[in-house]
């Protein structure tokens, strides 16, 4: 029998022990001083929980692009002809409707509406409108649904980026992603199950980032997300000390494994035969990350397809790229951060930049997926924590304006995964400002993305502090079925 | 042995997966135990103590209620409850299907015998007060302590018998990490094992105890329940200053500072009677929460946040209790209703501290912290500059003789002289400072005082003050006449460029329209403001020759009350100056409150690197020639030609002063030790530093209940006292509704939940896992405690006795239940797999501090330094940044001991926390964090494999192995083997690591170049001596051991 799947076996079975005693919460301890105890085998075979997925799911994994400072929505795809006519005019007390400011525009005097200082095109059959500065976005308006009636209650960044990646604004809550490492596992042992990847945007001052945005919070830490880099050592400690060549290595993982089972055999603690087959794993991911890292096997009809900055690593196109691979590995939860959409000034000189960082990568992995059959189980989403004010921050010129953090309404589109092609959904007031029709919290989206991962979002469940925490937070999340297809 | 191994893993499998689906049913079924889990997880969020969300107007938590309506005792069939959860009709039955919950065969047998046997209730365990219970009766002897007795009697009732008590090697190990988070030296195993006394156990654990490594041990882990960090999480996460607290801290353990005292002056220290600094210090420990600076934050909004973390983090650390789920709405198991909440809320709802903190340090309320080594330096300062002013004072008292002498002989040199011009109201020559303090001549009473940075440096005459860093003097009392009467000022100056601008002296109140007036150099020429109101009601007037750069040059003002530009004249080393006009027309006063200030004006126009002598305002409009003298000739001739006796005493005091400073070298000598004395304690009091400390407003903050939780709907029908859960004892009678009297309650000795939360947080700590194993979770939904009557033992014996921390967990390291092997076998591995029986010693991962401290240590490169200030040992580049506001946040590696202090020490950085240690389970520490999850993964592998810090560490045990192992290399492994592990190796693995050896260093001979790189991490420098095939075949084997199972366990 093969030493390393024997390990893996025993490790899944472990830590099914481990879960029955520390998660399964009340019921199933208040009976643990009884003589035995019940345990189910575990059914998943990629290490998640057991009974996960729910039902037979759409999607395999998720691709988000996080646009991290708060996009623009009006700017973007929430566009109206009708803004033309109140350009300059005051925001009419009937449409703010008292709701709370930033303190960055709260003491402005006036509230001057701004009409898009950009062409846009009606794109797709569907003739939504796109902002001429994303026309590869535009070109795959057929393969996606935007939602235009996101909305979330934070309104700064801090806050709602981490409302929206873990489902409330408290901290020390798990990422979207550790709670899909936590409950599906991952079909790829040599690589972690959740990735992140972070790229500067070109437009703006880049607002903080922080690692409990990818943290797993109260789960166990080996479901928090490993930070992809690019440079020499993609995953942190990943390379062997200088004058250690991967013979020398192999050899002293031998010896260790060796001893180690030497101390298994003196005291029967699993946990010593898991350490081996983790040791066994840190030797392989050794060399699968590099070779996922390693673009130079992709085609140059690929690497054009993903536009020049995909030459450039630690660019979003790289990462964008990066993240076909690591679907085409079975990574289950792809998180990329782009920056720089934080535009409180300056709008019209800095947000064209930041769309030309973006806009042919992100089309491009859609297209990708698409043509290697994947479109269909993979789920790509693509937004920020929340979107901007219709009314000027600051002086508003002929050129020049800026826009506030705005969380009632915003837009965010999604593709594959069985979301439906060519979609509009939600609808906002003729200033973008208030939801008209069809809201989606970002909880109820968070909702509708798990459930077509396979999972019901109220029963992905981790028992802390008393509750049954999950990452749709407390307020009753709602899948949203007419977002899917 | 791969065979034995197969079996002995597949034997294991078999026991742990047989599914054992009949479960047997208590003999008596017990509510709390048995039947509360189950009713609290499936029925109470809807039959439960939240009115909001109650069906059916059903309460199951509440006895009555119940009985009255759904539980017949004794007659399950007739139970409407029992009927229900039997159900199989979907619109029946309990709980609903759409909940997603559902209740077991197993389960719903048990609520069938708990209705038979009458269905009792009890108050949930952790809310009634812990009774010290009886010793039980054991059928078998064993033990040391009363500890023993009751987990002996569990093990007895569950067939069990205990572990034998583990090797001497693996007991001094176990103990020392455990208590002081390092592993033992050599000699120390030794010492122990030669120790053939029935205390030799014993006095280890007292001499751990008393080590300044428990306390550090013991911090740590506060600091993780304290959410401790060197940042402030939120938004641009810039740094702070907090280890004072932390410092704080390991000093309260060491002293073992009773637990009543630690959590009183953690929580309320600042408001006990006449609290002394280190009590005010302690309260940082509701002030390391996470804070924001982010621009667009609602204030009110942040300062509600932090309450709420401070409520969350004291009912978690202190009471165990999930408090903060009741913020928004009644509490779903917990009986806390939300305005309980609001009753606990408002203890902390009256802080001073702002929603809106600082991204570059602290913010207030804070307390300035000095050093014990910085104090030390600033009193022996204090002491000199002390005897060099008496000796100064008393030379002045023998000077006069010498005085007259000169005086005599000096006027007789002078000649004829203009007289000194008349109308002089204020004269500050800057020639002596006293404690930062110097005179105006004409006026003693008037404070002049230097301010901030700035040097007293040798002027025109006498001394001069140099502005530098924004420094200032600070004259209180000098005023000009008002705008329509004359007055004249200037002084010397010695610019450091010759196009300087700034404020050389000034009255003026910039935020009033720049009321008063100045003098000033603007790009290098003297020039003048008297403003009323700036720029309409004003004359400025600016000459148009630069003062010389490094030389000393007059500059003078006279203005005649006319308001005009051409009543004011500028001179330049006493020549009337050409001036530009830039405001003509005054009519309005000049006076401000702002007090008179040389080197800038109130806030603005700062006078850096120019140095200012003798300044002077006159009452009158000098005239030219007046301005000439001032400007030729020294200001003390003229004081010499008055004959000494018409001399009047200011002008005496002003010749002696001269005197002394610039002719007698005696007192030269004296003013030179005192200058020196005041630089000292100057250098000494730079770079002060703070700590935050909680703080009240003076008049109550009124608290309300916030629907939903939410700040901006506070329902101010009811305005709502402090006061605590009504489930729990009511506050002592003459406890202040503060936090003080918060802590009081806390501290009652029968409070049902401060001592148990308290003992069973130390018991995790040694047993790796708590009697109750949520150890901050002892409400209904928490889990039941393995031993419920040792842990009441436990709490109650602490709170009687002082609440004595180092008693408490002696006696529990003491105990024969902790000294128990841990191996494993089949039949203990089936009777009790999770050893929640304790029938062996427990096995566990060290947590990630104690990795690397364990390398640091055997490697002997663990610098021993306690507290002060984060460190920044090797961590990957680029990880701050990459994260950062804005990106300009780089981390700056430190050198040489800083890269080798505890990991407790680490900069703490919570937005990108040093990956080493998260990777091994450490928190963010952005919330408090009471228990660590602990994990074995392949990214913990890379850090123990690669990681620089343990590659160096490996190089430095290499090392050691060579020059202390003796000479063979089985000596050597046998030697390093027991420094990692402190047993001897079998010989199987002396075999291993010996032939290890021998491969590499024959593979390092061939290959010197990988042996020299190998060598070449970490900043440590190697003792070049040896061989570096061997020394790099040697790292090899060390990299080996700090990679073993056995090495990052504690067995």
């Amino acid at each position: 029998m093969d030493p390393i799947y024997e390990n893996g076996l025993l490790q899944t079975r472990r830590e099914l022990i481990f879960n029955a005693a520390k998660c399964l919460g009340g019921a199933a301890l208040g009976s643990l001083m009884a003589p035995k105890t019940i345990a189910a085998p575990n059914t998943n075979p990629y290490g998640g929980l057991s009974g996960v997925p729910h039902f037979a799911p759409k999607a395999k994994r998720v691709i988000m692009l996080f646009f991290s400072g708060g996009p623009s929505h009006i700017d973007m795809f929430d566009y109206k002809p009708a803004m033309r006519g109140f350009h300059g005019e005051e925001l009419p007390d009937s449409v703010r409707n008292g709701q709370r400011l930033t303190t960055m525009t709260s003491g402005q005097k006036s509230f001057p509406c701004v009409a898009p200082m950009f062409e846009f095109k009606r794109m797709g059959a569907h003739g939504t409108w796109v902002n001429e500065t994303l026309p590869h976005i535009g070109s795959i308006a057929d393969d996606i649904t935007i939602v235009k009636s996101m909305h979330s209650e934070a309104i700064n960044h801090d806050p709602a980026i981490t409302y929206i990646l873990t489902g409330t604004q408290q901290l020390g809550k798990p990422s979207f992603g550790s709670w899909i490492s936590y409950g599906l596992g991952s079909p790829n042992k040599n690589l972690p199950s959740y990735i992140v990847m972070i790229s500067r945007g070109s437009g703006a001052a880049n607002q903080a980032l922080y690692s409990r945005l990818w943290s797993s919070g109260f789960l166990p830490s080996k479901h928090q997300g490993v930070n992809l880099r690019s440079g020499k050592e993609p995953v942190l400690y990943l390379k062997d000390p200088e004058g250690i060549d991967r013979n020398l290595r192999r050899r002293m993982l031998d010896g260790i494994s060796k001893i180690n089972q030497e101390q298994f055999e003196e005291f029967g603690d699993p946990e010593t035969q898991t350490r081996i087959s983790q040791y066994e794993m840190a030797f392989r991911m050794q060399s699968s990350v590099p070779d996922l890292m390693d673009v130079s096997t992709e085609p140059k009809g690929i690497m054009d397809l993903y536009g020049p900055d995909a030459n450039r690593a630690g660019s979003f196109a790289r990462n964008c790229i990066l993240a076909r691979r690591m679907a085409e590995r079975g990574v289950p939860f792809i998180h990329l951060f782009h920056r720089g959409w934080d535009h409180h000034g300056g709008l019209p000189g800095k947000f064209p930049k930041q769309c030309k960082d973006i806009d042919q990568p992100a089309a491009a992995l859609v297209k990708d997926l698409k043509q290697r059959g994947m479109l269909d189980e993979t789920l790509v989403i693509c937004g920020g924590e929340f979107g901007r004010t219709i009314y000027s921050q600051g002086k508003l010129t002929k050129t020049n304006h800026g826009r506030d953090h705005h969380s009632r309404c915003f837009a965010t589109w999604i593709a594959g995964g069985g979301f439906k092609a060519g979609y509009e959904h939600g609808e906002t007031d003729d200033h973008s400002y208030n939801i008209v029709k069809d809201p989606v919290h970002i909880n109820d989206l968070n909702a509708t993305l798990l459930q077509q991962m396979g999972i019901d979002h109220e029963r992905l469940t981790y028992r802390f502090l008393g509750l049954d925490q999950r990452l749709t937070g407390v307020e009753g999340a709602k899948v949203i079925p007419q977002l899917v297809a | 042995m791969s065979l034995s191994r197969t079996i002995l893993a597949s034997t294991l499998i078999s026991l742990l997966f047989d599914p054992l689906a009949a479960e047997e049913l208590p003999k008596t079924v017990q509510f709390n135990r048995d039947i509360r889990p189950i009713l609290s997880n499936n029925c109470f969020l809807c039959h439960g103590p939240d009115k909001g969300r109650r069906k059916a107007n059903l309460r199951l938590d509440v006895e009555e209620e119940a009985k009255k309506e759904v539980i017949i005792p004794g007659k399950p069939e007739e139970s409407e409850l029992w009927a229900r959860i039997t159900s199989t009709d979907k619109d029946e039955s309990m709980p609903p299907p759409k909940t997603k919950k559902s209740l077991n065969a197993h389960q719903v047998a048990l609520i069938k015998k708990w209705i038979e046997q009458g269905a009792k209730y009890e108050g949930h365990w952790a809310f009634t007060s812990p009774q010290m219970p009886a010793l039980p009766k054991n059928i078998n002897k064993w033990g040391y302590n009363p500890i023993d007795n009751f987990t002996l009697k569990q093990l007895e009732a569950n067939g069990l018998t205990p572990s034998p008590e583990a090797a001497k090697e693996i007991l001094i190990r176990r103990a020392t990490f455990d208590l002081t988070g390092l592993p033992p030296t050599l000699q120390e195993i030794d010492a122990f094992l030669n120790d053939k006394s029935p205390k030799a156990y014993e006095s280890v654990v007292d001499r751990l105890l008393a080590s300044k490594s428990f306390a550090e041990r013991m911090t740590l882990h506060w600091m993780d329940v304290a959410r401790y960090g060197d940042s402030s999480v939120h938004h641009a996460d810039g740094p702070r200053t907090m280890w004072p607290w932390r410092d704080w801290v390991i000093d309260a353990y060491h002293t073992n500072k009773s637990f009543k005292d630690f959590a009183t002056e953690q929580l309320a220290g600042d408001l006990i009677p006449n609290a002394s600094n280190d009590q005010k210090i302690a309260t940082g420990f509701n002030r390391n929460h996470g804070t924001t600076d982010e621009g667009g934050l609602i204030i009110e909004e942040y300062r509600v946040e932090y309450v709420v973390d401070r409520v969350k983090t004291t009912g978690n650390v202190f009471l165990g209790l999930s408090i903060e789920c009741a913020q928004c709405h009644s509490h779903k198991y917990d009986p806390i209703s939300q305005k309980e909440y609001y009753q606990f809320f408002a203890f902390f709802n009256n802080n001073s501290d702002s929603g809106k903190q600082t991204r570059g340090g602290n913010a207030p309320p804070m307390l300035e912290v000095v050093s014990d080594e910085k104090l030390a330096r600033i009193q022996a300062a204090e002491i000199k500059l002390k005897e060099a002013e008496k000796k100064i004072s008393e030379y002045k008292k023998t000077a006069s003789t010498a005085f007259d002498k000169w005086a005599i002989e000096a006027a007789k040199k002078v000649g004829e002289q203009p007289e000194e011009p008349a109308g002089l109201y204020a004269h500050l020559p800057l020639d002596e400072f006293t404690d930062r303090k110097s005179t105006d001549l004409l006026n003693e009473k008037n404070e002049v005082k230097w301010e901030g940075k700035g040097r007293v440096v040798k002027g025109k005459f006498g001394s001069a003050f140099r502005v530098e860093g924004n420094g200032y003097i600070n004259a209180q009392g000098i005023k000009p006449p008002e705008w329509n009467k004359p007055f004249s000022y200037g002084c010397w100056v010695k610019p450091d460029a010759g196009n300087a601008s700034g404020a050389i002296f000034s009255k003026m109140n910039e935020s009033n329209a720049y009321r008063g007036f100045d003098l000033w150099l603007q790009g290098g020429a003297p020039g003048t403001h008297i403003i009323h109101k700036w720029k309409e009601n004003a004359v400025k007037v600016v000459g148009k020759t630069k003062a010389k750069a490094k030389q000393w040059s007059h500059i003078f003002v006279t203005y005649d009350g006319s308001g005009k530009a051409s009543g004011t004249k500028i001179y330049l080393n006493g020549k009337l100056e050409a001036h530009n006009i830039e405001a003509d027309g005054l009519n309005g006063s000049i006076q401000t409150p702002n007090d008179f200030r040389i080197g800038r004006r109130s806030n603005s126009a700062q006078a850096n690197n120019i140095e200012i002598d003798d300044v002077r305002i006159y009452n009158r409009t000098l005239s030219a020639s007046e301005v000439a003298s001032l400007a030729g000739n020294d200001p003390i001739a003229p004081l010499l030609a008055i004959a000494p006796d018409k001399r009047d005493a200011k002008q005496t005091a002003t010749l002696l002063n001269h005197y002394l400073n610039n002719i007698d070298k005696n007192f030269q000598k004296l003013t030179t030790e005192k200058s020196s004395a005041e630089k000292e304690k100057g250098e000494a009091s730079k770079n002060k530093i703070t700590t935050m400390v909680m703080g009240d407003l003076p008049k109550m903050r009124p608290t309300y209940l916030l629907e939903r939780g939410h700040y901006e709907h506070p329902n101010k029908e009811e305005e709502i006292k402090a006061n605590v859960p009504s489930f729990l004892p009511t506050m002592p009678k003459d406890a202040p509704a503060n936090r003080l009297g918060l802590a009081q309650w806390l501290t009652q000795p029968d409070h049902p939940l401060t001592a148990r939360v308290a003992v069973n947080r130390y018991w995790s700590l040694l047993f790796g896992r708590g009697i109750v194993s949520t150890v901050s979770d002892f409400g209904t939904q928490g889990e039941w405690p393995t031993h419920p009557e040792l842990l009441d033992w436990l709490a109650t014996d602490f709170a009687n006795n002082d609440w004595n921390i180092k008693r408490t967990i002696k006696q529990m390291v003491m105990s024969a239940t902790y000294r128990q092997s841990s191996k494993l076998n089949k039949d203990l591995y089936a009777k009790d797999p999770q050893n929640r029986l304790l029938s062996r010693g427990s096995r566990f991962r060290l947590q990630g501090e104690f990795i690397r401290d364990n390398a640091l240590s055997v490697s002997g490169l663990l610098a021993n330094k306690v507290g002060g200030p984060g460190v920044k040992p090797y961590q990957p580049p680029g990880l701050w940044n990459e994260v950062s506001l804005s990106g300009n946040v780089r981390f700056k590696q430190d050198a040489g001991e800083n890269l080798y202090r505890k990991s407790m020490y680490t900069y703490w950085k919570r937005s990108a926390p040093a990956p080493s240690m998260t990777i091994f389970d450490a928190p963010t520490r952005e919330k408090c964090m009471v228990e660590r999850p602990r994990t074995n993964t392949p990214l913990q592998a890379l850090v123990t494999l690669n990681d620089p810090q343990f590659t160096e560490a490996s190089r430095n045990l290499a090392q050691r192995i060579i020059k202390e192992g003796g000479k063979s290399p089985k000596e050597r492994v046998e030697y390093a083997y027991r420094l990692v592990t402190s047993r001897k190796p079998k010989p199987i693995i002396l075999q291993i690591l010996t032939s290890a050896y021998n491969e590499e260093h024959a593979n390092f001979g061939k290959n010197t170049e990988a042996a020299n790189k190998l060598l070449a991490i970490g900043e440590s420098k190697r003792d070049e001596s040896i061989n570096a095939a061997e020394h790099a075949a040697w790292t090899i084997v060390a990299s080996m051991l700090l990679n073993l199972d056995e090495v990052i366990t504690r067995l």
